[in-house]
């Protein structure tokens, strides 16, 4: 606040230099920033979470984000940006398909990447729901030793101090001083922008388009089976489950945030939008393909003090038709133009 | 610096004015205050001892607890204090808006302190404020100041301010170290604690240019309160009992110990 003070007189010179030669219109610092950015918020989708009231989206401050999320020098070695791990040709899960994220010195995460989409409907982030706002979810990976590891202070610092950045935030926020809170927007920005609305499913919501026949018959058995935490359009309730498919790992998962043991090995129950593109599965990545899911759930639920009550011990018992049509449904959640997006 | 700040931003008053009268229908938008007149600034003084008898308090120095006679060595105490209030005597308050800062026990001296600008002239009788952070703050994304995320007060795995850190060494600490994070904003484990400490029969003058302070005494033994020892509890890094039973003893480690109007 205090910088923005002191430099406001020095934009009041440049507006007024502006004003001398052509009168009045915008001054300087309008023209740069005040270009707003839409971004997509299709009819069939329910209100969005965070609906960018502090943060009114505009081009540079998307630019901004953009550019810092496929930005290595986020990290400690230099060698991990967002989009290491968060690719678009893997629906913004992890294009090396590893079971747990890789972040710098190669060091192995402890959670499956998740894929990003349709953020701005999420009421909390990463597996474990730890994080209760968008804004801040890029601060864990940021400071995780595990992950990108720079730490949200020197993060400050690196981008203060580098030729290009301060001019970036100049454009986006009307001072070129970089702090914590404009990067977290910008980031905020970009990755509320990644709306992927275009699959097969939204055309079926959205204009009661027809899927395929296969696909019907697996709509109805998801309907039945699953659509009672993969719910509606975002393919989430976005509750905390056991689904007894933990497999041998340790990870206590939302118990790490509430330290409830009736939380134990449960997690945020994952938005299959864009499934197909997401392997490994699970929390863990113990599942390589989708139809190592649905055998799975089939054939594999185990017993857990914390199972969901909606899940049978043992599995679901799906017949091999019931497979197939289940995994030629989940291939109409595949939104390919959010896939193939370059940035 | 402040009074540098000022003046030249006093002189760069002229600019917009020229800038008014040339260009009649173009406003400008800086702010015309002149609130030199109505108000002043007051310290706050945190005065950081051991114990009740206000012992010398410094990191890095073995203490002797005077309750559980737990050697104990800190090496970090660093505290929000925000939501600052001044009281009037007939029980109507002057809030600061936007009120946050960090107060950190650095180097060799145990005193630090904290600047209000712009406080209304008038006679107080009280002060109030917050150890931690209220939960619309903790809920609603990236904030600046002594709020962002980059002061390292901010749980970044599970979202929330840490309202409080005190960390070091003791013996009675199974692996020879304590470490209190203390936060937590929603019910059960709510640690926003708030404290009014009144001025007793004195009462802080402000008026236009003075320089009042408000000096307090922060009892650091305080931690140790109630039974607790640090051999019980000597580790927390999450809201939970433990952490509001350690809010519960920190708020009172702060008392009144004298005004300078």
């Amino acid at each position: 606040m205090i910088l923005y003070r002191q430099l406001s007189p020095i934009i009041i010179l440049s507006g007024m230099a502006f004003f001398l030669l052509s009168g009045c219109t915008k001054d300087v610092k309008e023209e740069n920033t005040n270009i707003p950015l839409r971004i997509r918020q299709p009819a069939h989708f329910p209100k969005p979470v965070y609906t960018f009231d502090n943060n009114p989206p505009r081009r540079t401050v998307y630019e901004l984000g953009k550019r810092m999320f496929f930005d290595p020098i986020l990290s400690l070695d230099q060698q991990v940006s967002c989009g290491t791990c968060h690719a678009a040709s893997a629906a913004f899960a992890d294009p090396r398909g590893s079971a747990v994220s890789t972040g710098i010195f190669g060091r192995k995460g402890l959670r499956n990447t998740p894929a990003l989409a349709n953020l701005i409907w999420y009421p909390h982030f990463n597996q474990d729901g730890g994080i209760n706002h968008i804004e801040v979810q890029p601060v864990a990976p940021i400071n995780d030793s595990l992950e990108m590891g720079v730490g949200i202070a020197n993060a400050v610092s690196i981008l203060q101090n580098h030729p290009e950045y301060p001019e970036l935030f100049a454009r986006a926020f009307d001072s070129d001083s970089v702090t914590a809170a404009r990067i977290l927007w910008a980031f905020a920005q970009f990755m509320g922008s990644l709306v992927s609305d275009n699959a097969p499913i939204d055309a079926y919501y959205r204009e009661n388009k027809p899927l395929p026949d296969k696909a019907i018959r697996g709509k109805s058995i998801f309907d039945e089976y699953c659509a009672g935490c993969h719910t509606g359009v975002l393919q989430s309730d976005f509750s905390f489950k056991n689904n007894g498919l933990n497999m041998g790992s340790h990870d206590i998962g939302r118990a790490e945030i509430t330290g409830e043991s009736q939380d134990e090995g449960r997690f945020r129950v994952p938005s299959l939008r864009n499934v197909a593109y997401t392997a490994p599965y699970m929390h863990h990545g113990q599942l390589n393909t989708l139809k190592d899911v649905i055998e799975a759930y089939s054939s594999s639920i185990a017993d857990h003090p914390n199972l969901d009550p909606g899940l049978p011990v043992g599995g679901f018992g799906f017949s091999s038709q019931q497979k197939e049509d289940l995994y030629q449904f989940l291939l109409q959640l595949s939104d390919h133009s959010f896939v193939n997006q370059s940035f | 610096m402040k009074r540098l700040i000022s003046n030249f931003k006093g002189s760069l008053l002229i600019l917009p004015a020229i800038f008014i009268f040339s260009l009649t229908a173009c406003s400008s938008d800086d702010d015309d205050n002149g609130n030199g007149d109505t108000k002043a600034s007051v310290t706050i003084k945190f005065d950081h001892g051991w114990g009740p008898n206000h012992l010398p308090f410094n990191l890095n120095t073995a203490l002797i607890h005077p309750a559980t006679q737990e050697e104990i060595t800190f090496t970090l105490l660093r505290y929000y204090v925000t939501n600052i209030e001044l009281h009037h005597e007939d029980g109507t308050v002057w809030k600061e808006e936007d009120s946050y800062r960090i107060v950190t026990v650095e180097g060799n001296s145990s005193t630090q302190e904290i600047t209000i600008p712009n406080v209304p002239n008038g006679e107080y009788s009280a002060v109030k404020f917050m150890i931690g952070v209220e939960e619309e703050r903790n809920t609603s994304g990236a904030q600046e100041g002594a709020l962002s995320p980059a002061e390292n007060m901010f749980w970044d795995w599970s979202t929330g301010y840490i309202f409080f850190k005190a960390e070091g060494m003791s013996p009675a600490a199974p692996n020879g170290q304590f470490m209190y994070h203390i936060g937590g904003f929603e019910d059960p484990f709510n640690a926003i604690r708030s404290t009014t400490i009144a001025f007793g029969t004195q009462r802080l003058n402000v008026t236009s240019g003075s320089n009042t302070s408000i000096n307090l005494k922060v009892n650091t033994a305080r931690f140790w309160h109630g039974g607790i020892s640090l051999a019980d509890v000597f580790s927390i890094h999450m809201p939970n009992a433990n952490a509001v039973t350690i809010a519960d003893n920190w708020i009172g480690a702060y008392r009144f110990d004298e005004l300078k109007n």
